[in-house]
């Protein structure tokens, strides 16, 4: 039955093989090594000899033999592999017959050392080219300052004797060159012997034409040895800069530029900028560039708690970083700004560092208008207040961050950041109040001339470490940092306040005025410590505990004078010496459950603070008093997360604590404006909130819809809230308190779909904050309840590569009611209409409108302002790679532009009008080395 | 009769001879989203540089797959259905890909999961055009030989390395087809490198065999071409990264 079969099989076989016989054939043959021993379990590939495609393939029998059957008829390459032997490559060409028979082929084992040495030790690809290898050099390892002679030594097939000459497999090498290209003339040496080892990633050998065949171009059929030395990345350099000067009509200008140079290590940079366009610091783009690999570290935050990691912050002209606002122009007044400093960056796989110096300075001349409305308890005033401010700040930033990795479990990270400011500012102001019926009677007024300047140093420091034990997900760190402030200031008070209901016998109104200066030392330190330690409980389950520690000191001198005829006078009353001693404790640990898309965690902290105080009005002083509080609360933490196919839920209850600013700490009077007057309050408490927050997202990947609801309510314990008292002659004295039963709620709905799939696409967005804050006026408590309803809608209209529009629409109303004085409830309005088009026109000409028309209303003032402010710019690419830009812009149009602000607040209405920049003209010149781009499109989120 | 069986050795080839071979190789997979990035062509120079600089220290973790194979199958998929952050603060689902080829039968049948749904493409087997190269390269303990091919539909350049050593037709995502199973595998010079970490021969016909019951749009393979290049060009107009939504 066996036997009958097989012949049936074979007869069906070789008649299929008559059958094509004119176009159909087999190949057969056998492999054996090179004594002739046959090597069955062989692959052999049949391949195209036109670019090695694989045609067909088996493995040779237990008799070393294979054939392929009935395939076409046309000559190939048969490939041979077999483990620990070089691959044969054997070109066929048909017989005549059915069948074309190639014999024994026999394959030579690899090298032993090259098998063991480069693919099993140094996991290094080697690449076979008929007789060519390459190695790769980074896997032979030679002493640091080894010249290539060296690396070449320990290449297996490779050797080089006493005088530097090299053989490889045997044969001299007649030509080295670098990249591709001769180094250093013919001579092979003067590569081998000057070049670094580290500086190359791969070693070529292989047979080259001999230099008369390539210079006649007549192949002489000879092959010498050559060798390719490959440059590694690291040894690359590159170097990109770019610049941007503009010049416009009422002497406007702003010049921008930064250049760095880089390889796989280092990367130095340096920046520049200068305008009076009200650009005072650094766009994101910027800013990256300038920072480079160090831009962002996740790990830089030292206080681990619930919210360990993933923490940086970008700040404007307050912080101690590199001032970042984005790269626009604010309508804060007229500023002239110049910025610049250098970066330099370093990173290894074990060490990273970077360090950087920026100074920024800034001059700002401001005028504004305010027109403000307080509400008291069945009465209200009103008060209009013009000030011109002119002030001038300068900066000196440095900053260090060194991070090594110990060993693979031990992470080590400092960071020093210090920053020198000082400045000065005049600040001019004319104050009137008005009371009676449609509050028209002015009541006084209020004039001063103040004179400020500052001298500041501040010091950050923080050295975290980080152990990650060899349990996976055990992890311990600790952080301990050192921060400075100190500043002096001193300040020149002049005012004149005149009350005219407040009349002598003669008559005239009553006028007090206020000449003072002062000189204000003080001097803050801070030591801070924390801990964390992670124990995995199981794969899903993970418990931290963290524990905080600082110690804060403030001490503060400040002495004013009363200025008169008789020359400076102490004022003991406003005079302060104090000093605060602050210790924070907590203590906290959480539980972490993570499985299956479903996140969780939930913690409680404990956290004890004490103050320990005294103030007197001179630091001589016999009788200080005494503050020496202690408060404790408990804080819970709970969070949970979970993310299904194309949903996201997200839940939470924690307990934010912070920590009342030190000016409103501070036992000090500040009467800078005399009808506004400061007081601190060295016995305010931490402020509690308890919020509550949840949301949920839905999002379809494939039709690109999107829909995000977010619900979040806020409960205050001790919320900082400023009382104020005003007395007869509206002098307002505020002072911070701390008062329970504030809320706050919100919500939020954002819906984004396309209305056309990559034409149109729509983004709405609802929010609202329901806002319940009290605060006490004049003893009453007062509740101020402010509604805002917000709705934002954008369109996306990208039909074609060569028009783009985007249109939006933006609504808010606040709803504000105040318990204290409701006849006063008001409504304020804000509408913006904004629209941004471009255009390209031919011959690399691109037009932009940016159009943004606003609409502030408050009808219960018949207050109504409308701002159409139209941006135009014109701007050609041209250049190879559009390297260079000139650019026409024309700043509002309209020559409208002002800084509007309305707010409803705690017991008061304020709209605040600002002159800024309006209209100029604007001609401006890009260079951007990695070439410039068009902005057709308004987002590029990637 | 000696020689007829010879020959008969001879054509039925590979199968009559090998050992019988099956078990199930782990790997990594590393994306790097930077250089995918790069390749977007609606970026400037500028902006990709940018990005470069900016991400350098930075590392995608690979996260795990593994291969199920015998002779005749194979089946590949993650290694677990959820991923998870390593401090165990985070864990969310894999998206669905389930990857099996039929050698014996011929035919492909895949699970995968993209743009917001699951679709089930049953056809019949496809193999790449593969071209063989002269590298060797040592891959988890086996010396492997390097094959090139390319993907028309998302344009990439596939570099795969298969084991000398093991006659399997297998491998990682949806490519198969060598002479050995591919023990490395590296899309686009790097944009997404599979690596066998491990290697562990041994009885798998329980994988194999397993079916767990997926929902899904049922769709043939030129159907799945199409929906991914329409995807492609969609996106790159729109300017966005196409592979957010689709597995690179």
């Amino acid at each position: 039955m066996k036997k009958i079969f097989l012949l049936l099989f074979l007869t069906v076989c070789c008649s299929a093989v008559f059958a094509q016989q004119s176009g159909r054939i087999s190949i057969r043959g056998s492999i054996t090594d090179t004594s002739k021993a046959l090597m069955p379990g062989a692959t052999v590939m049949l391949l195209t000899p036109k670019d090695s495609a694989l045609v067909n393939f088996g493995r040779t029998n237990d008799k070393g033999a294979f054939e392929f059957r009935n395939v076409r008829r046309a000559p190939y390459i048969l490939k041979v592999s077999y483990v620990g032997f070089l691959p044969l490559q054997v070109e066929v060409n048909p017989e005549a017959g059915d069948a074309t028979d190639l014999g024994a082929l026999s394959i030579k084992p690899i090298q032993k050392e090259l098998l063991e040495v480069v693919i099993k030790t140094a996991k290094a690809p080697l690449s076979i080219r008929g007789d060519t290898v390459e190695y790769n050099a980074s896997s032979f390892k030679v002493p640091p300052g080894s010249t290539v002679e060296e690396l070449l030594r320990k290449l297996p097939g490779m050797q080089v004797d006493q005088d530097g000459n090299i053989k490889a497999q045997g044969e001299d090498v007649k030509k080295v060159t670098v990249d591709g290209k001769t180094f250093f003339g013919s001579d092979p040496k003067l590569a081998t012997k000057n070049l670094p080892a580290d500086a190359i990633s791969k070693v070529q050998v292989f047979n080259d034409k001999t230099e008369a065949a390539k210079t006649t171009g007549i192949d002489d059929g000879k092959r010498e040895k050559a060798v390719n030395l490959e440059l590694k990345e690291s040894h690359r350099k590159g170097g990109f800069g770019k610049v941007t000067a503009g010049i416009g009509n009422k002497d406007r200008f702003q010049l921008r530029g930064n250049y760095n140079r880089f390889n796989t290590k280092e990367q130095m940079s340096v920046i520049g900028l200068g305008n009076n366009i009200n650009q005072t610091g650094l766009s994101f783009d910027d800013y990256q560039d300038f920072r480079g690999s160090q831009s962002f570290n996740w790990e830089d935050q030292g206080d681990f708690g619930f919210y360990s990691g993933g923490v940086y912050f970008f700040g404007g002209d307050d912080g101690m970083g590199v001032p970042i606002t984005g790269g626009g122009s604010n309508n804060r007044g007229f500023s002239r700004n110049y910025a610049g400093g250098a970066n330099y960056n370093y990173d290894t796989k074990k060490t990273k560092l970077s360090s950087n110096y920026f100074y920024n300075q800034s001059g700002l001349t401001l005028g504004s208008d305010l027109e403000k409305e307080t509400f008291l308890p069945n009465s209200s005033f009103l008060n209009t207040d013009q000030k011109s401010q002119g002030s001038l700040t300068r900066n000196h930033r440095g900053s260090a961050r060194f991070e090594q990795k110990l060993d693979s479990l031990n992470t080590l990270v400092l960071i020093g950041n210090l920053r020198a400011n000082n400045g000065n500012t005049a600040l001019f102001s004319d104050q009137n109040f008005f009371q009676g019926v449609n509050q028209t009677t002015r009541t006084s007024q209020t004039q001063f001339d103040n004179r400020n300047q500052f001298n500041g140093f501040q010091l950050a420091t923080t050295a975290i470490f980080r152990h990650s034990f060899r349990k996976k997900g055990r992890n311990f760190a600790a952080s301990v940092a050192y921060n400075v402030n100190d500043t002096d200031g001193s300040a020149q008070q002049r005012s004149t306040n005149t009350y005219f209901n407040d009349t002598t016998a003669t008559g005239a109104p009553t006028i007090f005025r206020i000449n003072q200066d002062n000189v204000t030392n003080s001097l803050r330190t801070e030591i801070k410590s924390s801990l964390d330690y992670i124990e995995p409980l199981s794969k899903t389950t993970f418990w931290e505990t963290f524990y905080n520690f600082s110690l804060r000191n403030d001490k503060v001198d400040r002495d004013v004078f009363d200025v008169g005829d008789q020359g400076s006078v102490r004022n003991n009353t406003l005079s302060r010496y104090y000093t605060n001693d602050f210790t924070y404790n907590r203590v906290g640990s959480l539980i972490r459950y993570s499985d299956k898309g479903f996140n969780v965690s939930g913690g409680l902290a404990a956290l004890w603070f004490h103050q320990a105080g005294k103030f007197a009005s001179d630091q001589a002083s016999s009788s200080f008093t005494k503050v020496d509080r202690s408060y404790f609360s408990l804080v819970p933490n709970v969070s949970l997360n979970f993310n299904r196919k194309n949903k996201r839920f997200n839940a939470g209850y924690n307990v934010n604590v912070n920590q009342p600013q030190t000016s409103d700490l501070q036992p000090v009077v500040d009467n800078s404006n005399p009808r506004f007057i400061r007081e601190g309050n060295p016995d305010l408490l931490p402020a509690l909130t308890h919020r509550v927050s949840g949301g949920f997202g839905v999002f379809n990947p494939g039709s690109f819809v999107n829909v995000f609801v977010n619900l979040n309510y806020g409960y205050n314990i001790n919320q900082i809230v400023y009382n104020q008292t005003i007395d007869t002659l509206l002098v307002t004295t505020t002072k911070p308190v701390n008062i329970s039963g504030g809320t706050t709620k919100g919500g939020s709905i954002y819906f984004s779909f396309p209305l056309k799939k990559t034409k149109a696409v729509l983004n709405t967005n609802f929010y609202t904050n329901l806002n319940k804050f009290p605060t006490y006026i004049n003893n009453a408590l007062n509740q101020t309840n402010s509604n805002s309803y917000n709705m934002y809608a954008s369109l996306d209209l990208t039909p074609s590569e060569k028009f783009t529009f985007y249109p939006t629409f933006n609504f808010s109303i606040t709803d504000t009611k105040y318990s204290v004085n409701k006849a006063q409830n008001l409504t304020i309005y804000n509408y913006n209409y904004g629209g941004n088009m471009n255009v390209m026109l031919p011959k690399g000409v691109f037009f932009n409108a940016r159009m943004s028309y606003m609409i502030y209303k408050n009808p219960k003032f018949d207050f109504r302002q409308e701002l159409p402010i139209l941006n135009l710019s014109v701007y050609k690419l041209f250049l190879k790679d559009n390297k260079a830009e000139v650019r026409l812009t024309a700043y509002d149009v309209f020559n409208k532009n002002r800084g509007i602000s309305q707010q409803a607040y705690q017991n008061y209405v304020q709209t605040e009008r600002i002159q800024t920049l309006a209209r100029y003209f604007m001609l401006s010149f890009s260079y951007n080395l990695r070439g410039l781009k068009s902005q057709m499109r308004q987002n590029n989120y990637f | 009769m000696k020689k007829l069986l010879v020959f008969l050795f001879a054509i039925t080839g590979i199968q009559a001879i090998a050992q019988k071979m099956e078990g199930m190789v782990t790997y990594d997979r590393t994306q790097d989203y930077v250089k995918i990035m790069s390749r977007m062509t609606f970026l400037s120079l500028d902006q990709k540089e940018r990005m470069k600089a900016t991400n350098k220290n930075y590392s995608s973790k690979p996260t795990q797959m593994v291969l199920y194979f015998n002779e005749d199958q194979s089946l590949y998929t993650n290694a677990d259905e959820y991923w998870r952050s390593e401090n165990g603060q985070w864990s969310y689902r894999n998206s669905d890909y389930i990857i099996r080829r039929d050698f014996k039968q011929e035919t492909q049948s895949d699970v995968i999961e993209m743009l917001g749904r699951t679709y089930l493409i049953d056809d019949s087997l496809k193999t790449p055009k593969w071209k063989i190269l002269n590298q060797l390269k040592d891959i988890a303990g086996h010396i492997c030989m390097k094959a090139e091919t390319e993907d028309p539909i998302k344009q990439q350049k596939i570099v795969a390395w298969f084991a000398q050593d093991i006659p399997i037709p297998a491998g990682p995502e949806q490519y198969s087809g060598l002479p050995g199973l591919i023990l490395e595998l590296d899309l686009n010079d790097g944009d997404v490198v599979v690596t066998a970490s491990k290697i562990d021969l041994r009885d798998v016909s329980k994988e194999l065999t397993a079916n767990k019951k997926i929902k899904g749009r049922k769709i043939k393979s030129a159907d799945y071409d199409k929906i991914i290049k329409d995807h492609i060009q969609t996106s790159m107009k729109a300017q966005e990264n196409p592979y957010w939504t689709i597995r690179y």
